[in-house]
């Protein structure tokens, strides 16, 4: 027992100084695991190749230059369709917020078209623009854009009704006050939306891909589907994985707790 | 006079949309949209009448909300004996939970390309789907729940005596419970959108398929009733089951401060 506690204690130092450390090391245990079944044999190799295996085809597809393409397709099918609701999603959310005639008029929709989902809304698409970056990008813009514009509007809904009296009475225009007062204490709700969004838009992605795409690390797990190759689907979610990790822990989170704490709404 | 408002805030929930079909009913037959692009509002109508009498519509309602509650309730029944498990103890769940966010962050759709190969097409698959997208979401958000229950509690339940039964059920069961209770409702969100994703490629019955179906013949009134039915149905679901059982949980147990 005491050398078992004395490593743990090691590691949870070591993991305090440096917090990368503390993500990566509970993945070995998974890992070793992973290499004992297969090696094992405890299920067909066929259904379930080892992690050398995959790194041999991580290894394989970086050589032949189809998997950064395949990458590179995906982060920039993402990243437009994220600037395209970031775009739309905020003005609408500021204008819903601001506005209570606008709110009745929009929100009942808005839920409603929430609720349909982008994935539903494939095969009009395909009909509509054809297999390609328009559909694709469409899907992404409609997954993002609803959870930005619903935090936004209850970020502008949510700051005191005295701030705006306050910036009025000391003489602020009203484009001033959206831009001092209404802006700023909706940003932290605007983030979480930011990153809800992407969450599902990331999703909607690696779906879009595997119904109607043509390249892509959806694509690149549906095709190895139909050949079926384990390895390279198994490969496509370690990717899946990993990218969205490093994304939301490493930029994503600490964004959304940097204005958190900046505007003051926190209480820790 | 309650209910009088009950019925105007209805109605006013109501009114975009009747605004929304007038001019469905009113623009589409005055450009002449292709049916083949856009259907007119009676085509929708039509089919979904005739998609209610044979029966095909029920059908695929029926066998993607079957889907559903089995995924879920496997899920929930694994999940949260787990999450709690695992986060009684501070090192284990801090330990633990980079592996369930990365898991979490798989769930759903990425593993739709392996469960078809596991399991064949068809009913395993896609509940292996739904299984696995609100599994990882529930379990982590139980670990997290019970990880943040202050430590005084704790130690107040211990110090009055209660066993570890007792400390269950009395305190980190209900100290858990709204993050459970958000965690279901997300991950049903994320399990609705896969199961549509699942159903357009490995099945012969559900809402997506008849969607993805529907696409091979150019027949858009069926794939816009079939949107209209998801949209309809997880509102429902959303609205009427997991949002007052969100409230209920946060209100209860005292999370929200009311201005």
């Amino acid at each position: 027992m005491n050398p078992l506690l004395k490593t743990w204690g090691a590691y949870v130092r070591l993991s305090s100084r440096w917090p990368a450390i503390a993500s990566i090391v509970p993945f070995i245990p998974v890992l070793a695991l992973w290499w004992a079944t297969t090696a094992l044999e405890i299920f067909p190799r066929v259904f379930l190749p080892g992690p050398a295996e995959v790194v041999r085809a991580f290894v394989d597809l970086v050589y032949k230059g189809i998997l950064p393409e395949y990458l590179a397709d995906s982060v920039v099918r993402l990243a437009v369709g994220a600037a395209w609701g970031i775009a739309l999603g905020i003005p609408l959310g500021v204008l819903i917020g601001v506005s209570r005639s606008a709110h009745r008029a929009l929100w009942p929709l808005l839920l409603f078209f929430q609720a349909i989902g982008d994935i539903a809304w494939l095969p009009i698409l395909v009909i509509w623009f054809g297999y390609g970056l328009t559909t694709m990008t469409f899907v992404i813009v409609y997954t993002v854009i609803f959870p930005i514009v619903l935090n936004t509007v209850l970020g502008v809904r949510s700051i005191p009704i005295n701030m705006h009296r306050a910036a009025l009475s000391l003489g602020a225009s009203r484009p001033r006050v959206l831009w001092e007062v209404v802006l700023p204490g909706a940003l932290p709700n605007i983030v979480t939306g930011l990153r809800n969004g992407l969450g599902y838009g990331w999703r909607a992605l690696i779906a879009a891909e595997i119904i109607v795409g043509t390249s892509g690390i959806g694509f690149l797990m549906f095709d190895a589907r139909r050949a079926g190759s384990v390895v390279e689907i198994l490969l496509g979610m370690v990717i899946l994985g990993t990218l969205w990790y490093i994304v939301d822990s490493w930029i994503l989170a600490p964004v959304e707790r940097a204005t958190g704490e900046r505007w003051g709404l926190v209480t820790r | 006079m309650r209910r009088r408002s009950a019925l105007t805030s209805v109605l006013m929930f109501l009114a975009p949309f009747a605004v929304l079909l007038v001019l469905w009913a009113a623009l589409v037959p005055y450009f002449q949209v292709n049916p083949r692009l856009f259907p007119q509002l009676g085509a929708v109508v039509e089919a979904a009448i005739e998609a209610g009498r044979d029966g095909s519509l029920w059908a695929h309602v029926g066998a993607s909300l079957l889907r559903v509650t089995v995924g879920t309730a496997l899920a929930l029944l694994l999940a949260i004996p787990l999450g709690m498990a695992m986060g009684v103890s501070p090192a284990v769940s801090t330990f633990l939970t980079p592996l369930f966010r990365f898991f979490s962050v798989l769930a759903g759709i990425a593993w739709i390309p392996i469960a078809t190969l596991w399991f064949g097409y068809g009913f395993g698959a896609i509940t292996f789907v739904i299984f696995n997208a609100v599994f990882f979401i529930v379990a982590y958000n139980t670990l997290l729940g019970v990880a943040t229950i202050p430590k005084p509690l704790r130690h107040a339940a211990a110090s009055l005596g209660a066993r570890r039964w007792t400390m269950l059920t009395e305190v980190l069961l209900p100290g858990a419970l709204p993050n459970i209770v958000t965690g279901i409702r997300t991950g049903l969100g994320f399990a609705w959108r896969g199961l549509i994703a699942a159903e357009m490629i490995a099945t012969n019955v559900g809402l997506g398929y008849m969607l993805f179906v529907a696409r091979d013949f150019y027949r858009t009134e069926v794939i816009v009733l079939g949107m209209i039915v998801i949209g309809v149905l997880w509102l429902l679901i959303d609205r009427l089951l997991l949002a007052p059982l969100e409230r209920a949980t946060i209100e209860r147990w005292g999370m929200v401060q009311r201005a």
